[in-house]
């Protein structure tokens, strides 16, 4: 602690802190300009200027300044008032001053400071300069006239995205900020609005709609991707207007402009009934009595478990509990599964292989009865805590590593929030980025080794460093208890560096030069996405990661973890919560009953026509047909389901097949809690009316009350308080945490992982079904989403080698084949995919990328042009 | 002008693919084409892997370079102070009057490029216009005419 005198206050600040910050804390005010919390200061505006003795004979701004002891430090005087007057002068005196008209007004810091420093008149001239306002670019609008050149905007941009979209032109009094004379060509993800003090830069979603105190302000968790973002959602007359984050002002562009899908014309608005091959609509009633009856009917027909449900990575924890609960306590049956079994659930399953599964011990009941959506068990002095969840990273602490390896993940679209926390880490020169992947991608661009890797060749890559570290150093023992580590090395000895250069494609001193770093690393991080979960050899892949880190890995040093990318906002929560067949809520194993089939080994009975295929399914919303491969196998299987019940808030491909659909209530309409791809709890607070569609989780129980189970629920808090009784693991997890921390007891046992890495086919390019950054699942596809406006639809990414020899230009349409069928779909010509790799986002119905795949992301394929 | 310029691959060829580089190749094309077009830049950037919108801060925030076609024929006029407070202001206004041109931009027929500079350090001989390499001392508006009517 350092002590200091602020305006003759005795104040002990933190060592390394500013005197902003330190005078913030203690509710000293301080003017500002430049400075937000979210970046590092860089002391331009001199506005918040203060008198520090002993210090040089001037002003010093306080927001990069930094405490030290003994120091006075004077916020005002009349020399420093005279100072920022004459400083406010000069940068009101080109502006455009039209806060009537300006969307900014009310909540700008500009019309603040010029209230709080008393600025009337700007007795200053100078040329006017022209506006250079861009109505042009998508969804920000640009005002020069008002901009304070603050750089906050270009900061965010280059700091923290990484886009570097934004910067000034020209200098001095002429400086204007702009985007290389060109309308915006970035990520869209509008930081760069959230962050900038006045309006010069305008949500164009927003644009005109309210002021900024006419609006209600509700916090909550976005519930978009499994990033956890929280923002205020504004709301006027119960309609969403805009989201804001006011803390880091970092959200991406799905999640800023993705809100408006809430209103979509193409919601379901009341339940539907399937009648002479067509839907009619029902009512509430007679839609559940109608499922709760055919239930019944086919339980005692063919058994409880002739039922078999599919859980969703979108639906809130409560619901999802709920959904296993009607199944493993109502009908008594483990018949269930959630969609991420094709990626997610098989990173889990690795790493639970190597580093075991949850055990929790040191955990009591809270005194007190908890608050809403706070656990009601909390952590003794002992509690100790072991498995694979100690081993996922916090994306908070990923900064603090020293040594990141990115594998099989474009970081940006699968998880943004991992990009800002790696931009972050990059600050430090310390940090060294290492980038695998089989194409270019955003963060190759600031790696310090690249690697390029043949697609679907992970694994064998990983194997590869693994045996040249290990030839590097014989002695080499991992820092954490280890298992099997003699078997594993007499494995890995097989391992043929020169083969494995040739068939990754990836240079031998590129892999020993990765090797040694991760051998250096004093805290190293281990990112991988659903790119490589996806594949059909994803827990391969997954086993070779979590070998790798508990080979290199040092579990206690801040930031040493693995990342996998948990897809959507609720990825992790389905699994947390028990919606698969082998794991109760807390992946608690399931013992002494058998587990049901798995969702693939479910569609395989379907196939095979096996009686103990079920009759009917229950699918808690979820795509399947758009998300899980080969989509005309999987449309066929599930068309010979009998009854096929689905919640859902749109009129999906999957949901045109079922016999009821119940229209469900999404975003802010209900409340509950996600977790989080780094396990905190975030809080969906209910903002938005539900106009006669229903939360999930009431439906869930109704349905259960009809059947005669006891789930009757209140709310989702009281289900809440049900489910977090019962996972010790969440003791201490309150709204936007992870829970207490427990003493980590970190353990693991290498398991040998497959490196054959042949993909089926003969067809000349390799697709690869992967993530846009504009959209997440299917949700965002729909009108009026603001992200439409940049990416509105599905095409080919192909490199402009390939395509040129195919005779194919920008926007051509192409002809896919694959051995499962055909699509066809404009090309976009993508310089950052390698000759012979082709790119198709997941998200969209039309064309499916799904009807190419077999049984991975990966697939061979030939195109044409036509 | 040379008769013949270099292609610009060649002038990329110059340098390795790295941004630090960005300023070096900047210099070569405007030396060798008068300006930066935005072919070029552009080009620049996808070779040393700088975003465009930091080339075009660079570019416009060094008065060295242009982003527009140069004139066969440069004339800078000086309002550094001395100048400014002789008159120079006027000089610009009646060349912009004339040649049909705002300060900072070239004429239409790519023979002039008229710019407004602070100080050529020849202050006794203020107002100074320089055009091209010579300097115009006590420069007048009918001065400056005949001169500018010679080439
Ligand atoms: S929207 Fe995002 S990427 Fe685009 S300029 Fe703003 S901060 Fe940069
Ligand atoms: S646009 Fe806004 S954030 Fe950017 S420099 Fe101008 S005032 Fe600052
Ligand atoms: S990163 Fe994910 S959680 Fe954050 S705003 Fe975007 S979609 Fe929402
Ligand atoms: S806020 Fe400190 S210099 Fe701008
Ligand atoms: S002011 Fe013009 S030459 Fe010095």
């Amino acid at each position: 602690m350092v002590n200091l005198t602020i305006d003759g206050r005795a104040i002990q600040a933190k060592k390394g802190c500013t005197i902003l910050d330190a005078a913030r804390e203690h509710g000293i005010y301080i003017p500002t300009l430049c400075y937000h919390q979210a970046l590092k200061p860089i002391g331009a505006c001199r506005i918040c200027v203060v008198e520090v003795k002993p210090g040089p004979p001037r002003p010093l701004p306080a927001c990069a300044t930094y405490v030290a002891e003994g120091q006075e430090v004077v916020t005002s005087s009349p020399k420093l008032d005279a100072i920022r007057l004459e400083l406010m002068k000069l940068v009101l005196i080109n502006h455009a001053l039209d806060c009537p008209i300006c969307d900014k007004g009310g909540e700008c810091e500009l019309q603040d400071l010029t209230h709080a420093l008393g600025v009337s008149v700007v007795d200053l001239e100078a040329v006017k300069l022209p506006p250079h306002k861009d109505y042009v670019s998508e969804l920000i609008e640009r005002h020069p006239d008002r901009c304070v050149t603050c750089g906050r905007c270009v900061r965010i941009c280059r700091d923290r995205v990484g886009a570097l979209a934004i910067n000034f032109t020209l200098r001095g009094y002429f400086t204007e900020l702009a985007s290389g004379g060109l309308p915006l060509d970035c990520e869209f993800c509008g930081s760069c609005i959230d962050i900038c003090p006045v309006g010069a830069l305008i949500n164009k979603v927003f644009k005109y709609r309210a002021r900024a105190w006419e609006v209600t302000r509700t916090e909550m968790v976005c519930p978009f991707c499994g990033g956890g973002c929280s923002y205020e959602l504004w709301t006027k007359n119960d309609r969403p207007l805009r989201v804001v984050n006011y803390d880091t002002a970092l959200l991406c562009g799905r999640g800023r402009f993705g809100f408006p899908v809430v209103e979509s014309p193409d919601r379901l608005k009341t339940p539907l009934i399937r009648e002479n091959g067509g839907f009619r609509e029902a009512s509430w009633d007679e839609a559940l009595d109608q499922v709760a009856a055919k239930f019944k009917e086919i339980t005692e027909a063919a058994g409880s478990a002739a039922i078999y449900g599919v859980g969703s990575p979108r639906a809130t924890n409560e619901a999802n509990y709920l959904f296993q609960k009607f199944f493993r306590t109502g009908l008594g049956t483990h018949q269930l599964d959630n969609p991420g079994r094709y990626t997610y659930v098989q990173a889990l399953k690795g790493l639970a292989a190597v580093f075991g599964f949850p055990q929790v011990s040191g955990v009591e009941k809270v005194a007190k009865p908890p608050l809403p959506f706070h656990s009601p068990l909390t952590t003794t002095e002992e509690a100790k805590a072991s498995g694979f969840p100690l081993v996922l990273g916090k994306l908070k602490d990923l900064p603090k590593a020293d040594v990141a390896l990115v594998v099989g993940a474009d970081v940006t679209p699968e998880l943004p929030p991992l990009g800002w926390a790696l931009n972050t880490a990059l600050e430090r020169d310390t940090f060294h980025l290492v980038v695998a992947n089989n194409r270019k991608t955003k963060f190759d661009r600031r790696a310090h080794l690249s690697l390029r890797y043949k697609p679907g060749s992970e694994r064998l890559l990983i194997a590869g460093i693994i045996k040249s570290l290990l030839t590097a150093q014989p002695e080499w023992a991992p820092t954490v208890i280890a298992g099997g580590f003699d078997e594993f090395k007499e494995n890995i000895n097989k391992v043929n560096l020169k083969d494995v250069a040739k068939k990754t494609g990836v240079p031998e001193a590129l892999i020993k030069e990765t090797a040694a770093r991760l051998a250096q690393a004093q805290a190293p991080a281990i990112i991988f996405g659903s790119e490589l979960m996806g594949q059909d050899k994803g827990l391969e892949n997954t086993l070779a990661l979590a070998d790798l880190f508990l080979l290199v890995g040092r579990p206690g040093a801040p930031g040493s973890a693995l990342y996998p990318v948990a897809e959507k906002n609720n990825t992790r929560g389905v699994c947390e919560v028990g919606v698969m067949p082998e794991f109760l809520p807390g992946f608690v194993p399931l013992e002494g009953a058998e587990p049901g089939p798995t969702l693939p080994e479910m569609l395989d009975l379907l196939e095979k026509g096996d009686p103990k295929a079920p009759q009917a399914l229950y699918l808690l919303g979820g795509d399947l047909l758009r998300q899980l491969p080969n989509r005309s196998r999987v449309e066929k299987l599930l068309k010979k389901v009998p009854f096929m019940v689905v919640q859902d808030a749109f009129l999906t491909d999957t949901a045109k097949l079922a016999q009821v659909i119940l229209p469900v209530a999404v975003h802010a309409e209900q409340e509950g809690t996600f977790i989080s791809t780094d396990g905190s709890l975030g809080l969906l607070p209910r903002a938005l009316p539900v106009n006669g569609v229903r939360p999930d989780w009431q439906i869930i129980s109704q349905i259960g009350s009809k059947m005669g189970f006891a789930m009757s629920y209140a709310s989702p808090k009281q289900i809440f308080a049900e489910l977090a009784l019962g996972m010790p693991r969440w003791a201490g997890m309150a709204p936007k945490n992870g829970g207490a921390a427990f003493t980590a007891e970190v353990t693991g046992q290498f398991v040998p992982f497959e490196t054959d890495i042949s993909l089926p086919g003969r067809r000349p390019f390799t697709l690869l079904v992967g993530k846009s950054l504009q959209h997440s699942g299917s949700f965002t596809t729909h009108e009026p989403c603001g992200t439409l406006t940049i990416t509105n639809r599905a095409r080919l990414g192909l490199n402009p080698a390939d395509a040129q020899n195919l005779g194919l230009a920008e926007g051509d349409f192409a002809k896919v084949t694959s051995s499962q069928g055909e699509i066809s779909v404009p090309v976009t010509l993508t310089p950052e995919l390698p000759e012979g790799l082709v790119f198709l986002p997941e998200h969209f119905s039309q064309p499916a990328a799904q009807r190419l795949t077999l049984n991975s992301n990966l697939v061979r394929v030939t195109i044409q042009k036509g | 002008m040379k008769a013949t310029t270099l292609e610009i691959d060649d002038i990329l060829e110059r340098y390795p693919k790295q941004p630090q580089h960005l300023i070096s190749l900047l210099q070569d094309v405007q030396a060798e084409y008068k300006y930066i077009s935005p072919e070029h830049l552009a080009l620049i950037c996808d070779h040393v892997g700088v975003p465009l919108t930091q080339a075009w801060a660079v570019a416009t925030f060094y008065k060295s370079f242009s982003l527009e076609p140069r004139g066969e024929h440069e004339i800078k006029v000086c309002l550094g102070t001395t100048c400014h407070l002789k008159g120079g202001g006027r000089l610009v206004e009646a060349c912009e009057r004339d040649l049909a041109v705002a300060r900072g931009h070239t004429t239409e027929d790519l023979r002039f490029t008229l710019d407004t500079v602070k100080c050529v350090g020849a202050c006794a001989l203020a107002p100074v216009v320089m055009i091209d390499e010579d300097y115009l001392g006590a420069a007048s508006i009918p001065s400056l005419q005949k001169r500018l009517e010679k080439l």
